[in-house]
């Protein structure tokens, strides 16, 4: 039986009272009272919100949003009114357009910085400042705790309860994220929406917003309420209620003129936000912890509002054999808009319930229960910056374009390739290797924790000698790269490359660690610059800069260049004398100025990245992770001899010796043809078959052809391959000064 | 109703029989496209998927639907780009809309290496006959004028690889299509039937283990995601595999107005706009392994971080629902498909964060390894022997993960 009373209108009291300003609603300004929401004033003048739709007014469904300064889908029932406030309507078919343009404060400024973000550590949440929430508080408070309550009547949105448990709540202020003792969620009860033909129509509101709108002095105009579901809503023209049919005693369709409808149809459970967590110290009191009884079947009209679904839909896809509520509800996409489900639920249940003979399980709810935009979720993201070597400035001053490689801004090159090669291979040059790992171990057991580390022998570099490394993880394969130098019996120094240095301090420590040898470790990467000096000419620079008797190929020590205390290591990287002059950050900058001013006579050039590539190559000198892959061992890159097979253990000698009977499959070569240089990348032919690829490639202008390093990954290894559709030589580097005399010049 | 509401498909549910010559194990999209293959390819219908849930109820239903074959090894790109063409034709071969459109996926590079890492892809995967070019970032902006080519001062747009074949499909629907399908060939698929063991006979196995009874098999595969490495041990198989929770979000609906796929291989994020108009946002996977399922806050907060870099207009849209799924990664980060060490079982895994796209292949691959009995050459290098003999398949560069 279906129970018609009058609707009890309200008395305007607030004639007085004079308007709090004005939002613009579709370009036609409208006035709105102290407290009203964009919802309330948009009743309080006669138009709906949206485009219609019953109204809970309590954020639960999504029949009120719209675009509000520019962001769509805003519940304007959640959305104080403020003067100037623009809103605009969505269409009430399809969805409004993708923004093309972005907030103002958005364009290339840092991340959401506009918005405030707090974190706060709490005792005691309560979600919900209702009867419930408000008994939960008042009783945790006499437990002695200290509560705060987070009610979404006063802007502050729930959006979701995460591991912790962490609350994070949009509020008018911005963003809090509260990591609580405990959480009380009391979000109370959800009003029942209609679910009949009709009910997308304007003037329909549920109980607790007739309610609302009773507090706010808000007549409804020949208002009635019905307390069972309608057989069908009627609306005018213009989409308004004009009436009600419901069926009397006897089954009888009876319409009833109105122009505000009003659904008293019960509750259910507020308790998407408690159903997305399962934090142990989250408990649910109140109504939104209560079973409340399903609503009877739906047998017509839209039953979810935000997708559009009509019962004849969930028919269709159930008679074709989607037969859970799960499946039902992707294949009509039901309870997947705005509301997720909050007020949809109960009628999906009950029409399953109703066709399977069982009541199911509401569908898994997911985070977030109250929306945000992804500027507020992202605010207060902490970025790391990238790291900058002491000689930054000194680069930008000299033209250099920056590149970020390793984590570090390095330069890239100074406009002069070419000029920076030749004056490498001809006269003298600097590069900054600020960027590369430098370690300082020393203690009784060093030299065992060496042994162990690395591959090959340690116990037999000399006091004064380097010696380069590979770094294997346990599986045999290449972590990293670098050199060893002996400083004194107990005392060396390790270099890595720029990108893996901090992976390999971590290495180092763990390995110690784990061993229990005694050995101190300092990670001097930061807090050492390094320059490198190379060329033919870099020897004659040296001396210039004060250095009597530079140091011998592979040889290392400590002496003042130009007043700079520097380590300086004698080596080759570029297949032309270097040395690198490892001394303090905070004389770099100096060091640097002198070299270049002292240098100038010489032709001195600094050269970048791109430069020292390509010279690398020609020496066929390996770069970590730019030639080898995540699982190169050292015979696939055929660095065999750096690796002693005979030591009693190294990190990653029982998986090389596992795999050393193994047919080798996989190799890096080295490989030359005429110019011009293919891509890097390009795919290596044999016989019409692709068997590997190029890993780098340069135009060597000394030798007037490409060199490349390329891995092939098919057995038998060919002696010629075809690159770019040309015959290139499988040739082993290094294809450049083969005998080292350059190096050690 | 809603222009997307499913109007054509219509499954066809079995009482279940104590015994198949093949037992599926996982109902999500390569169990049932394997079924779907042995029942259209090779005419073997005595078939049962066995799903703990419903089916597309795990990472079938929680990915972020790229099918992409834009692959760094030869053997992947051409195992994805034969997926791809299968699910160019799906639709036809399966009489079901999966919503399947062909939109590119532009990958982002902003340093060198970067930018010398998309080139080399770009190579190989046109030796390879999959269509991925260097676009500059003019061509980019032209491709997607919402992006910010200054990435917000942080991350510049050097260039990117325009995976020009890329496309997406409606997940959901691509697992339906193949049940359908299968089905309607007299393949039974059991939901909300977990399977609590295997039975075994020596080392072979025999059949399953189900809270409602016990199901014979001549051959058992598990299509099982995230908890694989438990399943997989009730046979006696170590699986060299690690779970990684992933999670992704979608925002409101929009009218369409996003083209192509933006993705980047830094920032390791990719966006998408779907057919019913959300922007499908999500990162790599969580650093942490876990078989949870739970979503975070702080994911929500550094992915939606990542692309506003790029993707400003992105900030004022507001999120509707974050997820989780789990991925199963293997140590070299390319799939394991075929034989195991147990007779009698079959295994398809390792499908990290890639799994989606690969459905309609290792579906196929996997119905001809039964059939046969023979492991398909396409899928060869796949196999699980391949870490016991030295032949890993190391390819993380292009998986989108770190």
């Amino acid at each position: 039986m279906t129970d018609i009373s009058d609707g009890q209108p309200q008395v305007e009291v607030r004639s007085s009272a004079t308007p709090a300003g004005r939002i613009v609603i579709d370009n036609q300004p409208i006035e709105f009272f102290a407290g009203d929401t964009v919802a309330i004033a948009a009743i309080r003048a006669g138009q709906h919100p949206a485009t219609g739709g019953t109204l809970c007014l309590a954020g639960d469904c999504g029949n009120c949003c719209a675009i509000v300064d520019s962001t769509p889908w805003v519940r304007t029932c959640q959305t104080k009114a403020k003067p100037g406030l623009a809103v605009l309507r969505q269409p009430a078919v399809g969805a409004p357009a993708l923004n093309l343009t972005p907030p103002k404060s958005a364009v290339s400024s840092p991340i959401a910085a506009v918005i405030d973000v707090r974190h706060i550590n709490a005792d005691v949440i309560v979600v919900g400042g209702g009867a419930s929430g408000t008994a939960a508080a008042t009783q945790a408070s006499a437990d002695g705790h200290t509560v705060t309550i987070l009610d979404a009547n006063e802007g502050n949105e729930v959006v979701g309860i995460y591991a912790g448990p962490t609350v994070i709540v949009r509020t008018p202020e911005g963003m809090r994220h509260f990591h609580a003792h405990e959480v009380i969620v009391a979000t109370g009860a959800a009003d029942l929406q209609p679910a009949c033909e009709g009910n997308l129509s304007k003037g329909i509101y549920t109980a607790g917003a007739a309610a609302t709108l009773a507090e706010t002095h808000i007549e409804l105009d020949n208002a009635l309420t019905v307390t069972s579901q309608p057989v069908r809503i009627v609306a005018d023209d213009n989409g308004w209620v004009s009436g009600v049919v419901t069926a009397d005693a006897d089954g009888n369709d009876v319409l009833s003129d109105c122009n505000s409808l009003i659904v008293d149809l019960g509750h259910m459970g507020r308790d998407l936000l408690s159903r997305m967590t399962d934090e142990r110290a989250v408990t649910i009191v109140g109504p939104a912890a209560e079973h409340y009884p399903l609503p009877p079947c739906p047998t017509s009209g839209i039953v979810c509002s935000c997708s559009k679904v009509t019962v004849e839909d969930l028919d269709g896809v159930w008679l074709r054999g989607f037969n859970e509520l799960e499946l039902v509800k992707r294949a009509a996409l039901f309870g997947t808009g705005t509301c997720q489900g909050g007020v949809c639920m109960p009628y999906l249940r009950s029409f399953v319930a109703d066709r399977a003979g069982s009541v199911p399980e509401p569908f898994t709810a997911r985070p977030i229960s109250r929306q945000l935009t992804i500027g507020e979720a992202s605010a207060g993201a902490y970025a790391d910056n990238f790291r900058m070597s002491p000689l930054h400035d000194e680069h930008l001053k000299l033209g250099a374009q920056m590149d970020r490689f390793g984590g570090w801004w390095r330069p890239w090159n100074y406009g002069d390739v070419l000029g920076e090669y030749w004056a490498v291979r001809e006269a003298v040059s600097l590069g900054d290797v600020s960027t590369l790992g430098k370690m300082v171990v020393s203690g009784p057991d060093v030299v065992e924790v060496l042994e162990r580390l690395y591959p090959n022998n340690v116990h037999d570099i000399k006091v004064g000698r380097s010696r380069y490394v590979l770094l294997l993880n346990e599986r045999g394969h290449l972590l990293d790269d670098g050199m060893i130098c002996r400083e004194s019996e107990t005392r060396f120094v390790l270099t890595f490359t720029s990108g893996g240095a901090s992976f390999a301090e971590m290495w180092v420590r763990d390995w110690v660690e784990t061993w229990g040898l005694d050995c101190h470790i300092l990670d001097r990467t930061t807090s050492l610059a390094a320059i490198n000096v190379t060329g033919p000419l870099a020897g004659e620079l040296l001396r210039r800069v004060g250095v009597a008797e530079p140091p011998k190929f592979l040889q290392h020590r400590h002496e003042t260049v130009a007043g700079v205390p520097c380590h300086i290591m004698r080596l080759s990287f570029t297949g032309e004398a270097s040395f690198e002059l490892h001394h303090p950050v905070h004389r770099s900058v100096e060091l640097w100025q002198t070299l270049m001013a002292e240098g100038r006579a010489l032709g001195i050039k600094p050269h970048g990245l791109q430069a020292l590539f390509g010279m690398r190559l020609e020496k066929g000198h390996v770069i970590v992770g730019m030639d080898t892959e995540l699982d190169s061992s050292p015979r696939r890159i055929g660095m065999e001899w750096a690796v002693k097979m005979g030591k009693p253990y190294f990190v990653g000698l029982e998986a090389l010796k596992r795999v050393e009977p193994l047919p080798d499959h996989r190799r890096l070569f080295g490989f030359t043809m005429a110019s011009p240089a293919p891509v890097e990348g390009a795919p290596i032919y044999h016989d019409g078959t692709i068997v590997g690829h190029v890993s780098s490639s340069f135009d060597s202008p000394l030798l007037g052809k490409a060199v490349m390093l390329g891995w092939i990954k098919r057995e038998p290894f060919p002696d010629t391959v075809t690159i770019d559709g040309r015959t290139a030589t499988v040739s082993a580097p290094p294809f450049y000064d083969a005998e080292g005399r350059r190096a050690r010049a | 109703m809603n222009e997307f509401v499913e109007t054509l498909l219509d499954l066809h549910w079995h009482e279940p029989k104590s015994s198949y010559d093949v037992v599926i194990v996982g109902g999500g999209g390569h169990g049932l496209a394997t079924a779907y293959y042995l029942a259209t390819r090779h005419g073997i219908t005595n078939v049962a998927v066995v799903e703990a849930n419903y089916i597309g109820s795990g990472n079938s239903g929680r990915n972020t639907t790229i099918i992409r074959a834009n692959y760094g090894i030869p053997e992947s790109i051409r195992f994805y780009q034969h997926s791809m063409d299968l699910y160019k034709t799906l639709e036809d071969d399966t009489g079901c809309w999966i919503m399947h459109n062909t939109k590119g996926l532009i990958w982002l590079a902003h340093t060198e290496s970067a930018m010398r890492s998309e080139r080399a892809r770009c190579q190989l995967n046109t030796a390879m006959g999959t269509e991925t070019i260097m676009v500059d970032p003019a061509e980019i902006k032209q491709l997607c004028p919402q992006i910010d080519l200054t990435g917000s001062g942080r991350y510049p747009v050097l260039g990117a690889s325009h995976h020009v074949g890329a496309s997406t499909a409606r997940h959901d629907r691509v697992v339906w299509a193949y049940a359908q399908g299968a089905m309607r060939l007299g393949v039974h698929v059991l939901q909300n039937t977990p399977v609590t063991g295997l039975l075994m006979d020596g080392d072979r196995v025999t059949g399953v283990k189900t809270a409602t009874g016990n199901i014979s098999a001549g051959v058992v595969m598990s299509a099982v995601g995230g908890d694989v490495t438990q399943f997989a041990a009730h046979a006696g198989v170590r699986l060299p595999i690690r779970t990684h929770p992933l999670q992704a979000f979608v925002t409101n609906g929009y009218a369409q107005g996003f083209g192509p796929i933006i993705s980047d291989t830094e920032l390791l994020s990719y966006v998408s706009q779907t057919a019913r108009g959300q922007m499908l946002i999500g990162a790599e996977y969580d650093r942490q392994q876990s078989f949870s399922r739970q979503s975070s806050f702080d994911f929500l907060q550094s992915c939606a971080t990542k692309v506003s870099y790029l993707l400003p207009f992105l900030k004022n849209l507001r999120i509707m629902r974050q997820w989780t799924g789990r991925c199963d990664v293997s140590s070299d980060f390319s799939p394991v498909m075929g034989f195991t060490p147990a007779p009698g079982f079959v295994i398809t895994t390792g499908w990290g964060t890639w799994g989606f796209k690969a459905i309609p292949a290792g579906g196929e691959a996997m119905a001809e390894l039964i059939a046969t009995d023979t492991t398909p050459e396409i899928i060869e290098p796949f196999s699980l022997n391949r870490f016991a003999t030295d032949h890993s398949m190391a390819d993380q560069g292009s998986t989108g993960t770190r």
